[in-house]
């Protein structure tokens, strides 16, 4: 194996991959990087048996061949060379990086040992890589981190012709969002649990090229079942990435947005946020703030009589009666956050029901119903 | 009884486990071909109540030391991963079998115990998909070294697993395994392999003598790896020796003393000699899957390099420990055999000895004392192991040991 290729592509394209790899491999060969040279590109491959990574970028290629070398080293030497052509040759058991005058000898290891990588699941659809990468930050910050209950750590996907949604739950919050999309065939329907935190690391990876496609396995057609591929070119470079969905069943979240609201309130967001932060400081762990509403003010309030204590009140638009209900404060401004909208709009039944956040563009706009957090109070003492 | 092939030939004397395993693996099989006929929508898939019911998501395979549970969950895992239910030349098999199919989990310790946070991992892992087209299956080679925090995490996972995932937990009895656990899993038994199932594997397998074959079969009681060790190794052999040369030492307190000191170091050494080169091995591997070149730190030292290091000195140091442990626990049940033998002969009955070929030293001992005596030597050997197991000085009990088999005759 011979060739040579870009610094910079070659850089961008080793550091992509050698990020899923595994820090402490359960096999040695897992740690390595699957170098393919072959006929004016180069394939490279990581893989952990959870999310595998693929790149292909373009090289001149003397000699065809393939060798497996460690990914962390690679990244490490790729990152620090010099910006000229890089040239690569495997020789024995070793492998040779040089770069201007700089040279490298990486052991390899045995390619023989390396596991296949798994094929991309065939159904699929497009779109847009910064719509994706912003609908999974929104959802996934309602996911579960417990790995007692795996299926919570996941997002759930959920896909209906051209409408996507998203949604995750830790049983406190639920967030859901929806969006479309362009699938492949107008009539595709699929489901797909995917570990949250791969989701968000892969949509973020992908969130600065123009297209990301998904595909995800179309039931007992054989190939790519119990994985979900994610396609995009980025830096010129085409990445695709595979990971294993969760295995499980999903709560029925559909069914736990209120159908009625009897009270409503529309608050500035950033004002509240910082607020919020200022009377969450005397609320001691897992003790909750509250939050009266009553009069055009939002009141919030937290610590006990015989701690600290602070409360402040803050302008908001209020229709129905007037009520008070204690929240989680880092899950209220986890939902705040996940909003991203100058306006949030709560809707309340009762103080023992769960509230919903949605975002608005302005204080008299419609209510933007692609995104909602599902938030359950915190029951208050007396 | 069925011809035993593919994976299976290994498992010496076990037959009707392999045939409830086999019968599961078939059941596995047809609920695979069931399930993608229904989802490929040919209509209904044909109902096969009788080969469901031979499998199930959770086992829990018992046997004594060495009867092969470990290596019974992986013939278990490469059927179900195989086309062919275990025909053992497909990449499936391989890969199964040598615990590096993507879909077999192969969780064991060289430790003391296995750790919650280890479970935990395992827990998140029985959540997922298999990678495959067909099962995950996650085997637990040593539940019965599970902390109680550890087994406590393992419980909901063990009654409800996802849809493709298998449970195998092994351990040496059914009360090694909390009763929690042991409720959640179809318990399958293997039994000690007879004397001549064993002789004739070592023959086959590593073309040892038959003289030599019967005697390591012998003297491993059915421990199916010690008797590959005492076919194969002339050093385990002479270890071996020298512990039953341990009875006829203690003749007077000093003598005992000697003999314990002697019984823990030769363990200690054992155990040296085991780890030394694993050791070695391991870090050199370790350093290579980071990227160390071995020529003396060419190209930079990647950051989690010492951290890992560290690490592994860290379980290396606590298998050595154990693995003390354990040489030293194979001394006490050679003892237990060799007084084992000289009771038999005591009360004439027609069992077959362990250690034939000390038995003039045997039949010496069996006239010279009483059976109640000899009784009250194994039950100080077994004293011993209880107190090693409950974490005295090795060295203390073994002389509390000694001290106890010292024959009142010769005092």
């Amino acid at each position: 194996m011979k060739f040579r290729v870009d610094r910079d592509v070659l850089a961008d394209a080793v550091a992509w991959v050698a990020r899923s790899l595994p820090s402490r491999p359960s096999l040695p060969v897992l740690a390595g990087m699957l170098i393919d040279a072959r006929d004016g590109e180069l394939l490279l491959s990581g893989f952990d048996y959870e999310t595998s990574a693929r790149v292909q970028v373009p090289a001149e290629v003397t000699s065809e061949g393939s060798a497996l070398v460690s990914g962390r080293l690679l990244a490490d030497i790729s990152r620090s060379l010099p910006a000229q052509p890089v040239d690569l040759t495997a020789d024995g058991g070793k492998v040779v990086v040089t770069c201007r005058s700089a040279r490298f000898t990486v052991q390899t290891l045995p390619v023989e040992d390396y596991p296949e990588l798994p094929e991309m699941p065939t159904a699929s659809g497009i779109v847009k890589g910064d719509v994706f990468a912003n609908a999974v930050s929104q959802v996934a910050v309602a996911a579960g981190r417990d790995d007692m209950l795996p299926v919570l750590t996941g997002v759930r996907i959920e896909i209906e012709g051209s409408a996507v949604t998203l949604a995750a739950t830790d049983r406190y919050r639920l967030a859901v969002r929806e969006f479309s999309w362009t699938p492949e065939k107008p009539d595709l329907s699929a489901t797909a649990l995917v570990p949250a935190r791969v989701l968000a690391d892969t949509a973020k990876a992908f969130a600065s090229g123009s297209d990301v496609t998904i595909a995800l396995a179309v039931p007992g057609s054989g190939t790519g079942e119990g994985l979900v591929g994610f396609a995009g070119i980025s830096g010129g470079t085409m990445r695709r990435t595979t990971t294993r969905l969760l295995d499980g069943e999903f709560p029925k979240y559909r069914t736990l947005f209120p159908p009625e609201q009897q009270t409503v309130a529309r608050v500035e967001t950033a004002p509240l946020v910082e607020s919020l932060k200022r009377v969450a400081l005397v609320a001691e762990r897992n003790t909750p703030i509250r939050l009266t509403l009553g009069d055009g003010q939002a009141t919030l309030e937290a610590g006990s009589s015989d701690e600290a204590q602070a409360s402040e009140s803050i302008e908001a638009a209020i229709e129905g009666e007037s009520l008070t209900i204690g929240f989680n404060p880092q899950y209220l401004l986890d939902g705040l956050g996940a909003l991203e909208a100058p306006v949030a709009q709560f809707s309340f039944t009762q103080p023992t029901r769960p509230a919903v956040l949605t975002g608005l563009a302005a204080a008299d706009a419609e209510p933007n119903t692609d995104y909602r957090y599902l938030l359950m109070p915190v029951r208050l003492q007396n | 009884m069925s011809e035993v092939s593919g994976v299976w030939a290994d498992l010496v004397g076990q037959e009707p486990t392999v045939a409830v395993l086999r019968t599961a693996a078939r059941a596995a099989a047809a609920r695979l071909a069931a399930e993608a006929a229904k989802s490929a929508g040919e209509g209904a898939a044909p109902s096969q109540p009788a080969g469901r019911s031979g499998m199930t998501h959770a086992w829990l395979i018992t046997g004594p030391p060495g009867s092969g549970r470990s290596n019974t969950a992986r013939a278990f895992a490469a059927a179900l991963q195989c086309e062919r239910q275990g025909c053992g030349e497909c990449t499936a098999c391989r890969t199964s079998l040598a615990g590096t199919n993507p879909d077999v989990t192969l969780v064991r310790t060289e430790q003391l115990s296995l750790r919650v946070d280890e479970i935990r991992e395992l827990v998140r892992k029985s959540a997922m998909s298999p990678v495959g087209r067909r099962w995950q299956v996650l085997v637990v080679e040593d539940a019965d070294r599970l902390t109680e925090q550890a087994a406590d995490a393992l419980l909901k996972s063990l009654e409800e697993p996802a849809d493709r995932t298998v449970w195998v937990l092994c351990a040496p009895t059914v009360e090694d395994a909390v009763p929690t656990i042991r409720s959640r899993c179809r318990l399958l038994v293997l039994r000690t392999p007879p004397t001549t199932a064993v002789a004739q594997v070592l023959q086959r397998r590593y073309a040892v003598s038959p003289d030599l074959a019967v005697f390591a079969a012998r003297a491993s009681q059915g421990h199916i790896g010690r008797a590959r060790a005492l076919a194969t190794q002339e050093e385990v052999r002479a270890r071996r020796e020298q512990v039953l040369s341990v009875p006829s030492k203690l003749r007077d307190l000093a003598g005992c003393l000697t003999a314990a000191a002697s019984l823990v170091e030769l363990a200690a050494e054992e155990a040296r000699a085991a780890t030394a080169e694993l050791d070695a091995t391991e870090k050199a591997e370790l350093e290579r899957a980071l990227g160390v070149t071995g020529s003396g730190g060419r190209g930079p030292r990647p950051r989690q390099l010492q951290a890992a290091q560290k690490e592994l000195e860290d379980q290396q140091k606590v298998r050595a420990k154990r693995l003390q442990r354990d040489a030293l626990d194979r001394a006490l049940l050679d003892l237990v055999a060799f007084y084992r033998d000289v009771l038999v002969v005591a009360l004439g009955a027609s069992a077959e000895l362990v250690n034939e070929e000390l038995r003039d030293d045997i039949e010496r001992r069996a006239h010279a004392n009483r059976p109640e005596l000899i009784l009250r030597q194994i039950d100080a050997i077994l004293a011993c192991r209880d107190a090693i197991a409950a974490n005295v000085a090795p060295l203390l009990a073994v002389e509390s040991m000694t001290i106890a088999l010292l024959e009142p005759t010769r005092r």
